[in-house]
């Protein structure tokens, strides 16, 4: 043997702890590292290939089993498996490079996902595809922030995005109808709403057939209903004005 | 040889009978592009030395560097024979499968073909494809055994082994040809056949037809090739040399004088010289003598070569060079390759051009030779007959076969069969050109001119840099046209960059009367109906263009140009019987089409393309923002390749669909390189799949019946899925039933989800149109609640075809569980038209039914009335996007089975006030309140459930609270309707091809392994009658069919071409969710299944593609992770 490998030393190179702090004392188990998110997930049904050993530590480096009297006094149990799994469900662990990693392309995607699910290419009404997405969010340095939804990032990268490629918010298809008395005087407070206006028909009341973008419908809404007293109607015709179907390029 | 001049060309225009327009056809690296090398070498276009060599038609960069030809191009050929001269318009063609488009648009043109088969290879199969394009084309093909030093050289045969294998090539080739004949006369019987039935009432004579003897009546002899005929050159267009039978008979006819014909009749076949009798036998085969072609022919050829390349033998080769009387360069004889002395040599004794040419010029055809067949077969399309065209139309078949250029009542006819985009630069117009004396003089003195303007400038203002850099380049001696000097000028250099430097020449031929430049012509798109354009006005009035007709349009022909290979020269009027290129078609031509000057011209017959684009990819510019240029490059694209389908998908995708890996990588590269010029990735296309549900299967995975079985597993996982997943609101019935309440607790629905029967989803896309009609009604009936009043019923005619739809459905819901259940439909989903049902099965609530258009049952608006709508708008959002993997479901029914409303009559007391007053519009105005709601909340239930929640709160200061319920009725709605549909085996539906395959009989068995490989299932598999083909008819998921059309042609080397449609959904029959669950599957597989199913493979690939969560761990095996000594 040589005198460079200590043999009486272990080191816990692959070892992932996850410590939870109970009646005082500081409970420590010994896992597979990238298992522990797994397991959390639902992914990993088999508990051995998450723990390395059914022990319970006060010091998982140290090699402290716990004692079973403080088992007992914090867990009411002996079983060290069940504590094990107590552990595992709400102990507090370091995430590794790989998960972190994992999870944070997972939320890009989402991202990108919901993106191409929001808007569309403006020279053909068409979405774009979330390859197309990813990459133009790459491009623009977009980072994913783990602490926000991800419907709000994806706000924020459509307006990123809207300054490197066309590309807009699908508009919503609706249809106005208001009631005669309040037709004049609303009319002019409904057109900054309104994108596009697709036909619109005056006997006594207004019936008007509209494009909008989505974010601006509440506030239609909340308008509409202020003024009239619920007497005037806003239906969504369709939630993305999209094209259907193939197109051929000729 | 001396350069023709163009002017000479121009005159040979003229002459329609000393025209000959031909294409050069064979299979892939058989030595097309070579041979029309030597024959543009006989025109001192090229160097005789570099003839074989330079591949002059390989014009493309991308054809050089692969060796292959990858389209069909002309150029314009002068040949001398016997005092006539002829032109001879050569188009030369791919032979890669994959560009098998292009061969149809050079056959298209052309009058005649020249069939290259490599004697060493034989018959390959781009041979047959050729010949029976020839052949659907009716064009007159000649035969060139190429390749014959091969026999020499590599194969080292003796003359008489040459002659066997010559002997068993020319066998191969008669026999497709021989196949191609009795299909057709067999096909020709069968209609007959069909027809006589049909005629017999109109006369006997039909009725003297007699199927059998179809054999005897049809002549085949012509249509063989056989050497003594004269429609076989024996060649090597790499040496350059080449014969006819001819040329050697009138050789020998020479010296021995023997007579010519008895010679040409004896020099193939069977005969052998006697030389005691100096006669002619025949039976050398029988008597084992030499025959006369290996003594007289074969035998000079093999002791040329032996002489120059194995024995080095300068004598003796001079000695044979005196005696045939050839007077040899002395550079080229001491030249130390012996391929330099043998070309050389054999170039003057066998030149090829002249053999071919010769065959050329006296056994095809000219352009007034044209076949009446063929010229009705072009002027009927869409299996029209001849005979019910319009008259004028008729009348055109004359002028047609007259194929005359002058006169003013001839019509003009021309057939555009592709287009081709060339540089701008290389247009004759901008071409560099010698200037004549006076131009030159003009130059100088301009020139003078602006140097003293220059100096006088410089000397007012010195510093200005700027001007001069404007002037800096000095128009050379050879620059474009006098009025191109202005291009120096710094602006119009610009408006030059951003112009695509692109143009498109269309590759066409004058099939009757003169086209000049400039003319206005009519174009025909492939649907016109030259009954709509009778009666117009000839185009010698110039109309304008008419109105009213979708298929006919008027164009100006901008350039006519002679096609040089890959020069072109300006033409200004081109008459009948020729090929040309005519610029500024792109604007009115797609691909091909028909041009004319009188309306009653009808397009001609689509190109008969051999292959069909399948190679499907989606494209996509590396930089997002390039979108405009990729669309504009594919554009282009699509327009200047015959065989390519561009088209964006629904999800947004570009697509390019092209014949085959080759044929896509050209695509590709012409799209990066001339038409985008930007940088492309190119991915997979995303394939579609649909979710549905199943009755519980019975079998396992092992084919074990599972009842008998212990199914505690399945049991446990239930137990695990519903445990992890549903919250307290949710509660789940051991039959499926599925109860969710609302977060805030008001509503309580329960679902339960079914497998809609056989047929029934089929039935339901079918009728999408209907389904739409009948939304439309009802929604209008829901807007006025005022039903007696003005409402209009929708047209007599779909009222019944929506009584028969709904009979048709009834029909189709059979047995106690689906009692009354058409009449129960709430709606249909996703998008209101889709193929799955809402079921409204609550006690003692009465909706109105969506027949309502057909029923005038009423019923009063119950309490659940108002919240209606959110129910059928959860349902549409669940159906849009399935739990497996957010695909649209398919076949899947949900009944609604108890709906509960608890506190709603307190929420509706609160917002009382409004809801009376605008009753009218409630239901569709919660509808999108609570859309807005659920898109937020689209990406998880929960987050959908929490946004609800949190506009409750701010809605509840608005002391409205209506809005908010409603949405989170859709939200729950969609929710229980997923949690249903997972309470049931769920299945994916893999969209399925059709997929026909033609293969001879010796590739059927690779056709098999590779359709089973992907997942394929043979439907049927029958003869074609009277060939030895057989057609396949298989089904292939879409998934699998990528690269499927490359691997089957790489596996049955070209033989079996698959053709693609699509054609329904069918459910991939293993679970995504699978995991062994009985003993059996235990023991077969264990606890822990090592391989994945098909289905699973799906659903992963899928939701990876969209960002969904994936069931994937970071490391699959914990203690297999390699561990990191971090050394301290």
């Amino acid at each position: 043997m040589s005198i460079f490998t200590p043999t009486n030393q272990v080191r816990l190179t692959n070892v992932a702890v996850v410590r939870m702090k109970k009646s005082g004392k500081r409970f420590e188990i010994a896992c597979y590292k990238n298992k522990v998110l797994s397991w959390r997930n639902e992914l990993e049904r088999d508990l051995d290939e998450v723990l390395q050993t059914h022990a319970v530590f006060i010091n998982v480096s140290k090699g402290q089993v716990a004692k079973r009297e403080d088992l007992m006094k914090a867990f009411g149990t002996e079983d060290t498996t069940e504590i094990c799994k107590k552990i595992l469900a709400k102990g507090e662990l370091q995430v590794s490079e790989k998960e972190r990693a994992g999870q944070l392309d997972q939320v890009f995607k989402d991202v990108a996902r919901i993106v191409a699910d929001m808007c569309v290419n403006p020279a053909n009404k068409r979405p774009y595809p979330p390859g197309v997405l990813e990459r133009a969010m790459k491009d623009i340095h977009f980072s994913v922030k783990p602490g926000r939804s991800t419907k709000q990032q994806a706000l924020e990268v459509i307006r990123q995005l809207k300054e490197t490629m066309p590309i807009e918010r699908a508009l919503m298809r609706l249809r106005v109808q208001v009631g005669a008395a309040d037709a004049q005087r609303l009319r002019p407070r409904i057109t900054p709403f309104i994108k596009v206006v697709e036909s619109e028909t005056w006997n006594d009341d207004l019936e008007l057939e509209c494009l909008a973008d989505p974010g601006s419908f509440r506030e239609l809404s909340e308008l509409l209903s202020k003024e009239t007293r619920g007497r005037a109607s806003l239906d969504v015709l369709s939630l993305k004005e999209v094209e259907e179907g193939d197109e051929k390029l000729e | 040889m001396r350069h023709i001049e163009l002017e000479k060309l121009r005159e040979l225009q003229r002459n329609p009978s000393n025209i000959r327009n031909i294409c050069i056809l064979a299979h892939v690296d058989h030595g097309k592009t070579t041979l029309a090398d030597s024959l543009i070498a006989s025109n001192g276009i090229i160097s005789n030395r570099l003839a074989g060599k330079l591949r002059y038609m390989d014009s493309l960069k991308e054809e050089q560097i692969r060796g292959i030809t990858m389209k069909s191009s002309s150029i314009s050929l002068f040949f001398n024979m016997d005092e006539r001269e002829f032109l001879v318009n050569l188009i030369d063609s791919p032979g890669h499968v994959d560009f098998s488009s292009e061969v149809s648009t050079a056959v298209r043109l052309c009058d005649g073909a020249l069939v290259v088969v490599d004697v060493v290879e034989g018959v390959c199969p781009q041979t047959h494809v050729v010949l029976r394009q020839a052949w659907l084309e009716h064009i007159r093909p000649c035969l060139v055994l190429n390749k014959i030093d091969r026999l020499i050289t590599e194969l080292k045969l003796t003359p008489s082994e040459a002659h066997v294998q010559i002997q068993k090539v020319l066998e191969q080739v008669n026999a497709v040809t021989g196949s191609l004949f009795s299909s057709k006369v067999l096909e020709e019987n069968t209609d007959k056949e069909s027809n006589c039935k049909s005629s017999e009432r109109e006369g006997p004579l039909n009725t003297l037809y007699d199927w059998s003897a179809g054999f005897e009546e049809m002549d085949d002899s012509s249509l063989y090739f056989s050497p003594d005929q004269g429609n076989v050159v024996f060649a090597s267009a790499l040496d350059g040399w080449g014969f006819c039978v001819e040329h050697f008979a009138r050789l020998y006819a020479q010296k021995t004088g023997v007579k010519m014909e008895v010679l040409r009749k004896t020099l193939w076949g069977d005969f052998y010289l006697d030389p005691k009798a100096k006669k002619m036998m025949k039976g050398a085969q029988a008597k084992g003598k030499k025959p006369v072609f290996v003594q007289l022919v074969l035998e000079n050829v093999w002791a040329l070569y032996d002489a120059i390349i194995n024995r080095r033998d300068k004598d003796k080769v001079e000695k044979m060079v005196a005696s045939q009387g050839l007077k040899i360069p002395t550079r080229d004889m001491k030249h130390a390759d012996p391929k330099v002395v043998l070309s050389s040599i054999c170039s003057q004794w066998l030149p090829l051009a002249h053999a071919v040419l010769s065959m050329v010029c006296s056994k095809l055809p000219s352009p007034l030779e044209i076949n009446v067949e063929r010229v009705e077969r072009l002027l009927c399309p869409h299996l029209r007959r001849f005979e019910s065209l319009p008259i004028e139309t008729q009348a055109l078949k004359e002028s047609f076969l007259a194929c005359r250029s002058e006169g003013s009542d001839v019509p003009v006819i021309v057939f555009v069969s592709k287009q081709f985009a060339v540089d701008v630069k290389s247009l004759p117009q901008n071409q560099p050109r010698p200037l004549t004396q006076d131009e030159l003089s003009q130059r100088k003195e301009q020139a003078k001119r602006r140097h003293a303007d220059r100096l006088a400038r410089k000397r007012s203002t010195s510093k200005d840099r700027a001007e001069s850099s404007s002037p800096a380049r000095e128009p050379g001696l050879l620059t474009g046209h006098g009025e191109d000097v202005n291009m120096e000028q710094p602006g119009s250099t610009d408006t030059g960059d951003e112009d695509p430097a692109q143009c498109f020449i269309a590759f066409a031929r004058v099939y009757s009367g003169t086209v000049k430049r400039g003319q206005r012509l009519y174009v025909m798109g492939p649907k016109y109906n030259p009954v709509n354009g009778v009666q117009l006005p000839e185009s010698y009035a110039l109309p304008e263009c008419p109105t009213g007709m979708n298929h006919l349009r008027l164009c100006v022909l901008d350039d006519l140009f002679l096609l040089m290979g890959r020069e072109l020269e300006v033409l200004e009027e081109v008459p009948a019987g020729n090929v040309l290129g005519i610029g500024g078609l792109e604007e009115h031509v797609l691909k091909s089409a028909t041009l004319s000057s009188t309306a009653a011209c009808p397009p001609f017959l689509p190109l008969n393309l051999e292959v069909l684009p399948i190679v499907r990819v989606a494209v996509e510019p590396t930089h997002p923002s390039q979108m405009a240029q990729l669309v504009r490059g594919m554009r282009l694209l699509n327009q200047a390749d015959s065989c390519v389908e561009v088209l964006i998908q629904e999800s947004g995708e570009h697509v390019l669909v092209t014949a085959g890996e080759v044929h896509l990588q050209r695509c590709l590269d012409d799209l990066r390189q001339r038409f985008a010029k930007i940088e492309i990735d190119v991915s997979a296309p995303i394939i579609p799949f649909r979710e549905t549900i199943i009755r519980r299967p019975k079998v396992d995975m092992v084919n074990e019946d599972m009842g008998s079985q212990n199914l505690f597993a399945i049991q446990r996982r239930r137990g695990a899925k519903t445990e992890g997943r549903l919250s307290e609101d949710i509660r789940v019935e051991g039959d499926g039933l599925v109860t969710v309440t609302t977060p805030g607790k008001e509503c309580t629905v329960s679902v339960r989800a079914l497998p809609l029967p056989e047929g029934v989803p089929h039935l339901l896309e079918e009728s999408v149109e209907l389904i739409r009609s009948i939304e439309q009604f009802n929604s209008t009936l829901h807007e006025s609640q005022d039903v007696s009043s003005t409402q209009e019923l929708p047209e007599q005619n779909t009222l019944d075809a929506i009584r028969n739809f709904k009979r048709d459905l009834e029909d189709r819901f059979q047995g106690m569980k689906w009692k009354n259940a058409v009449s129960q439909i709430c709606s249909f989903g996703p998008r209101r038209c889709g193929p799955n049902l809402l079921l409204n099965r609550v006690e003692g609530y009465t909706r109105p039914s969506v027949w309502q258009c057909i029923e005038n049952i009423r019923c009063s608006a119950g309490t659940y009335r108002d919240y209606d709508n959110s129910i059928v708008s959860g349902f549409q959002l669940a159906t849009l996007a399935g739990p497996i993997c957010e695909e649209p479901m398919r076949g899947v029914c949900f009944s609604l089975e108890r709906w509960e409303t608890r506190g709603v009559q307190t929420v509706r007391s609160v917002s009382e006030g409004i809801a009376e007053v605008k009753l009218a519009s409630l239901p569709s105005g919660d509808e999108q309140q609570s859309d807005t709601d659920s898109e937020c909340g689209r990406s998880t239930a929960k987050e959908g459930g929490s946004v609800a929640g949190s506009e409750r709160s701010d809605e509840g200061i608005r002391s409205d609270r209506y809005g908010s319920c409603s949405g989170q009725l859709i939200s729950t709605m969609k929710d229980a309707c997923r949690f249903a549909f997972q309470m049931k085996p769920q299945r994916m539906m893999a969209a399925m091809y059709t997929c026909e395959i033609q293969a001879t009989a010796d590739v059927l068995g690779k056709v098999y392994a590779v359709l089973s490989r992907r997942e394929g299932r043979v439907i049927c598999e029958e003869m074609r009658q009277g060939s030895a083909v057989f057609s396949i008819r298989a089904s292939l998921p879409v998934a699998e069919s990528f690269g499927f059309a490359e691997e089957i042609r790489k596996r049955t080397s070209g033989l079996a071409s698959p053709q693609l449609v699509f054609s329904h959904w069918e459910v991939v029959t293993s679970d995504p969710y699978w995991v062994p669950t009985t003993e059996e599957e235990y023991l077969h597989f264990g606890e822990k299944a090592d391989s994945e199913t098909q289905a699973k493979k799906y659903v992963m690939a899928v939701r990876k593609r969209k960002g969904l969560l994936v069931e994937e761990q970071v490391v699959e095996h914990a203690e297999k992770q390699r561990t990191h000594a971090r050394k301290k």
